[in-house]
């Protein structure tokens, strides 16, 4: 299996969506924000297809629609305070809307539907250098901007007090998220994406620890949920992305079990 | 130190608003209770003298200070944060550019909290937790501290302990302090001024003044001791 290309990039991709996701999934996760990941994820599909039909690159062409979805959101929160879940409806539905009617034109000459789903197999060399540098940029500035976003997500009014520039470090944010989407997309595809952003977060903060220990955890985990995904998608010959979110779901019933399970046991302990 | 005039506020920015010709003169020193009904526009000015929000009409004026900042607890939304208090206080640290870490232990030991750095902030009850908001809100040495509504969801033993420190520091460390309260007692207890809103105006008086203007006999004889 090593000895195949496509296979070293696909490794070599999803070790870096291993470590990428839970980094940008944990601030989104904290402030409750999984649906933005779900929503972002979503419209990338829109990005793919329009690159698609521009004979684009579409790993590019999903990085820089989800990014503009990402802004758009945020500008749109200032406005929609009391209600910011229609404005993921309205950007869900836009992209949607445009994804649907490229495909659904037949004017794609490639099949879209890998991108849904995930595949090994379209991964390039190309590919694997533009989410590699996609990904390093973004894992720097995650670690340039971690304090301000610690506190964002924590008290953003502490934050304004403290003068961290609130709004532009909400849009870097935004393009962030879109860059772990579309670092993604090839191998995860659209449909379960989100669960990459969150899953691993969720799993980790079963630990209850602090935001070191639990983010270190979120990475430990998503590169053991997806590697798993990927190998044991390989052999029995389905579509990684799905898989990896079951293994992703295992992981944190797991967790949670094992947890519990501690917990009984030191009730009892202390019982005797 | 904050000199606020003709202030006028609604969140549209057309009238009715929500504050009125709004005049107060805030000076060093000072341990300021605003109140007033709920809904009254506490929390606007308080959001206003942050900066959070623009004023309609009218203007403040304030002595570039540092300002410490004390919000009110909101469990439900903070449940579950995965942060230890030491996390939480350094990242602090790292925002206001301060080099010395041991300003985080200084701090903690002023609010008696300093054996517990590696406790979850959501594990905490909620008079820890104002506690080390009020150890983080005066780790950069402000010259004014601003609170809301400081003893929301605290146990009455906290509530002495934190207005305890509150009022050292006001006393001792000539922090000024604006508090957004419904507490009348600590109002009572701590206060030298009360910006009392009331239909939108506002009215500065010292806390013997307002006891007699708003108070019954009986209110004022519970808080007499205080007052």
């Amino acid at each position: 299996m090593l000895q195949y290309s496509f296979m070293q990039n696909a490794i070599v991709v999803s070790f870096l969506i291993g470590i990428l996701c839970p980094c940008i999934g944990m601030f989104i996760v904290v402030r409750r924000y999984s649906m933005m990941g779900d929503t972002l994820s979503h419209a990338s599909l829109a990005g793919i297809a329009i690159a698609l039909l521009w004979g684009q690159n579409p790993v590019a062409g999903a990085f820089i629609f989800t990014s503009i979805c990402g802004a758009f959101i945020e500008f749109l929160r200032n406005y929609f305070k009391k209600h910011t879940d229609l404005i993921l409806s309205v950007t869900l539905s836009l992209s949607i809307g445009i994804a649907i009617t490229i495909i659904s034109s037949g004017k794609l000459k490639t099949n879209a539907e890998s991108y849904m789903f995930g595949s090994v197999l379209t991964v390039t060399r190309t590919d694997m250098l533009t989410i590699l540098v996609l990904g390093i940029i973004s894992v720097l500035v995650i670690m340039k901007l971690y304090h301000q976003l610690i506190y964002i997500s924590y008290d953003e009014e502490t934050a304004k007090v403290a003068k961290v520039k609130v709004r532009l470090i909400n849009y870097i944010f935004s393009v962030l998220v879109a860059s772990a989407v579309a670092a993604s997309i090839r191998i995860v595809g659209v449909l379960v994406l989100s669960s990459m952003i969150t899953l691993p977060v969720a799993t980790a903060m079963q630990l209850e620890k602090g935001f070191k220990f639990t983010l270190v955890a979120s990475v430990i985990f998503s590169i053991i949920d997806i590697m798993t995904g990927l190998f044991l998608s390989y052999y029995i010959d389905v579509a990684p992305g799905g898989f990896t979110a079951i293994v992703s779901v295992i992981m944190l019933l797991l967790v949670i079990a094992v947890r519990n399970l501690g917990k009984i046991v030191k009730y009892k302990q202390k019982a005797v | 130190m904050i000199t606020i005039d003709q202030l006028c506020f609604s969140y549209n920015g057309k009238p009715p608003f929500l504050l009125k010709d709004i005049n107060l003169e805030i000076k060093s020193g000072d341990y300021i209770s605003i109140i007033g009904e709920n809904g009254c526009g506490k929390t606007t000015l308080m959001k206003i003298l942050l900066g959070f929000l623009k004023p309609t009409a009218g203007s403040i004026r304030m002595d570039k200070n540092a300002i410490g900042y004390v919000p009110q607890r909101n469990d439900a939304a903070l449940a579950g944060f995965p942060i230890t208090v030491e996390e939480m206080m350094d990242s602090y640290r790292r925002l206001l550019k301060i080099k010395d870490k041991s300003i985080i232990g200084d701090s903690l030991k002023l609010v008696g909290m300093e054996g517990h750095k590696k406790f979850l902030v959501g594990n905490l009850s909620g008079g820890q937790t104002q506690k080390i908001w009020i150890a983080r809100a005066i780790m950069g040495a402000p010259s004014l501290l601003i609170l809301d509504e400081p003893s929301t969801g605290v146990d009455t033993d906290s509530q002495k302990e934190i207005y305890g420190f509150l009022r050292a520091m006001n006393l001792q460390q000539k922090i000024t302090i604006i508090a957004v309260e419904h507490n009348l007692e600590a109002v009572f207890s701590n206060s030298n001024k009360i910006f009392h809103i009331q239909n939108g105006k506002g009215h500065l008086c010292t806390p013997q003044k307002y006891a007699e203007e708003y108070l019954h006999v009986k209110e004022r004889n519970r808080y007499h001791a205080t007052v």
